[in-house]
């Protein structure tokens, strides 16, 4: 019985991480079209600047929030000179359509190599804010301890921030008028450009608390070349399909049922299966529900 | 200018003479290139898969250095508990990675959008678990895949560098020659017609979900072939053979030949082949510490990358050919 109540804490907190980055993936695809794989470049870099502004203050709650800002400034660079230009520059031929999926994981690749460059491929460590060890219950510990709920409770808070952000304001009727049909916008008055920029940013923010909080939950070490954040990508899009592509409660929903198979599967079954069932579902979903588990209309097949 | 006729035969005529070319130039350069013309042939036959792939059927694969993956594990494994002779191991390497990519394709290239991107990006990022899962593949160890020596009718002089050229070189020749009479057939109009216009093209009775997942399929059988190359010239299959960046500089390769051209296809393998020596000369001339040697060629691969998507996002050829036509119609006039 515990183990299974552990279990399912444990896939909470990994679903809370995937959802920042699938609802990262979300925000640019619908306001891009264009599934961002440098996010997780994006991520590597903004926790970088987190890590660098922990060794400066020592406090990891201003490394969050710088890390969200630098984040969200790396993003809205990306699109603004990066995506801009290519989408005005490449219109016509084979490539049209797959030219900004190959920018991004150039880009990927260019972050990578370039932080390896620059800060040396040796892993560097980021320490938990507050314990990690679990709260006991009854002479039970659990798997959840205090750096777990900060990790559950800051991703819903982002999320909450992120829905009022679209439900009640101007700025997010603009977001989502742009994403929706950018000519129509434009001639409403929006200023397209800059709101997908703005959307980018947002991504970019939300790519950056995912490394963020990651990092501590995992082993707390990282490098240009960890594995964990090519991870976080992948799960970040298997997660976004799971969810349609389309919506952020999709997303989210998405991310919760990757995090909670995922760790059924880590503690009843194997650990090295983990990216097997991962990798089997995501096909799975694509085979058989293609428009997302709550897409209910007509899925872009081809 | 007088033209050849271009047909079957002259096109045959064509390869077999680049083939005698490659053959009299193996004889009189050193071992390090000859080695390095392997490897050249090498990405001959992965970009050819991943042009067949972007530029016949619009969609792009980020991992096809995972189905090189395949195809080399597929080789090795037929070769170490079957004994097959080598050219069989070839093309089991081939089939197993047609049909992993038939499994792939039938789920995510019948879908348009980032779906085949995204899985096959999940797939070489999964790569290095998937092998650790299964004993059989070695872990991170790998396997050996010893193509043994080259048979002793060609003599003594005849080096091992120069076997692996031998294979890797007519592996390259056959598959672009197949590959070319297979865009002239029917699948490859059929491709061409998807390319230029996907609605036209169902209106034509084409299945557009089954085409795409044929070329796709038919791209992985070939990156398969390439896999089992490289695992030939470096004579062991590991995961980190096939690491994630081999994925991303195929695509350089293929954006620099220009997505829709073959012929430029050896642009883009002589990049990928000269990188390294490259960086290795930058990282040398400026005297360089060992972050910079090791991020260098990635960063030369990546940059590459970006700036050719953004500045001649057809390739380069393709841009040569375009003006040109524009400077003949303008000279016309």
């Amino acid at each position: 019985m515990y183990t299974f109540i552990n279990t399912v804490l444990i896939g909470i907190t990994s679903g809370a991480i995937y959802s920042l980055m699938a609802i990262a993936l979300v925000l640019v695809w619908r306001s891009t079209r264009v599934v961002n794989f440098a996010q997780a470049g994006q991520a590597l870099l903004s926790t970088y600047v987190g890590y660098a502004c922990i060794q400066q203050f020592n406090s990891f709650w201003l490394a969050l929030i710088v890390s969200m800002l630098a984040g969200a400034l790396i993003g809205a660079f990306i699109d603004a000179v990066l995506m801009r230009t290519l989408f005005r520059r490449v219109s016509h031929g084979p490539i049209a359509g797959v030219a900004p999926i190959i920018a991004t994981l150039g880009l990927l690749g260019l972050i990578r190599a370039g932080l390896g460059l620059f800060v040396g491929n040796q892993d560097v460590i980021i320490r938990p804010p507050v314990s990690n060890v679990g709260y006991t219950v009854a002479g039970h510990t659990l798997a959840f301890s205090p750096l777990k709920l900060v990790i559950v409770s800051t991703s819903i808070i982002l999320m909450i921030a992120l829905s009022i952000l679209f439900a009640k304001t101007n700025l997010g009727l603009s977001l989502r008028a742009a994403a929706f049909s950018p000519e129509i916008a434009r001639l409403a008055g929006v200023r397209v450009d800059r709101i997908r920029t703005l959307g980018w940013a947002i991504a970019g923010a939300a790519g950056a608390a995912a490394g963020m909080l990651q990092t501590p939950n995992g082993n707390g070490s990282f490098s240009p070349d960890s594995l964990d954040f090519s991870l976080l990508l992948v799960f970040g899009f298997i997660a976004a399909v799971i969810g349609g592509l389309e919506s952020l409660i999709g997303a989210v929903l998405g991310a919760l049922l990757l995090g909670l198979v995922l760790a059924f599967v880590l503690t009843y079954i194997s650990g090295s299966l983990v990216f097997i069932t991962a990798f089997v579902l995501l096909i799975l979903v694509l085979l058989i529900r293609p428009q997302g588990i709550i897409g209910a209309k007509r899925g872009r097949r081809a | 200018m007088h033209k050849i006729k271009s047909t079957n035969a002259t096109r045959l005529l064509f390869f077999v003479a680049i083939g005698v070319f490659f053959f009299l130039l193996s004889n009189r350069v050193d071992e390090l290139r000859v080695y390095q013309g392997a490897t050249l042939a090498m990405y001959v036959v992965a970009i050819s898969s991943l042009i067949l792939l972007t530029g016949y059927s619009g969609q792009v694969s980020l991992g096809h250095g995972a189905l090189m993956a395949i195809g080399g594990y597929a080789a090795a494994l037929s070769h170490e508990h079957f004994g097959a002779p080598i050219w069989i191991c070839f093309g089991i390497g081939v089939l197993a990675a047609g049909a992993a990519g038939a499994i792939l394709g039938t789920a995510a290239a019948r879908l348009s959008g980032p779906y085949l991107a995204g899985t096959t990006l999940a797939l070489a990022v999964g790569l290095p678990s998937i092998a650790n899962q299964f004993t059989i593949l070695g872990g991170e160890q790998g396997l050996l895949f010893d193509v043994g020596f080259p048979p002793e009718s060609l003599g003594p002089d005849f080096t091992q560098y120069k076997w692996y050229f031998w294979i890797a070189g007519l592996s390259a020749l056959i598959s672009i020659w197949w590959l070319q009479n297979l865009l002239r057939s029917r699948y490859g109009r059929t491709w061409r017609a998807i390319r230029g216009n996907e609605v036209a093209a169902e209106l034509c009775g084409i299945h557009i979900g089954r085409s795409k997942t044929l070329a796709f399929t038919v791209s992985s059988g070939l990156a398969g072939l390439a896999g089992a190359l490289l695992a030939m010239t470096i004579s062991t299959v590991s995961p980190s053979a096939f690491p994630l960046a081999l994925s991303f500089s195929l695509l350089t390769g293929a954006v620099l030949s220009g997505v829709s051209t073959l012929p430029g296809v050896m642009i883009g393998a002589l990049t990928l082949v000269a990188t390294p020596e490259i960086a290795d000369v930058i990282a040398n001339r400026i005297a360089a510490s060992e972050s910079v040697a090791t991020n260098l060629p990635g960063i030369l691969v990546s940059a590459l990358l970006i700036l050719v998507v953004l500045l001649v996002p057809n390739g380069p050829v393709e841009q040569w050919r375009a003006s040109r036509i524009r400077k003949s119609a303008n000279t016309h006039r």
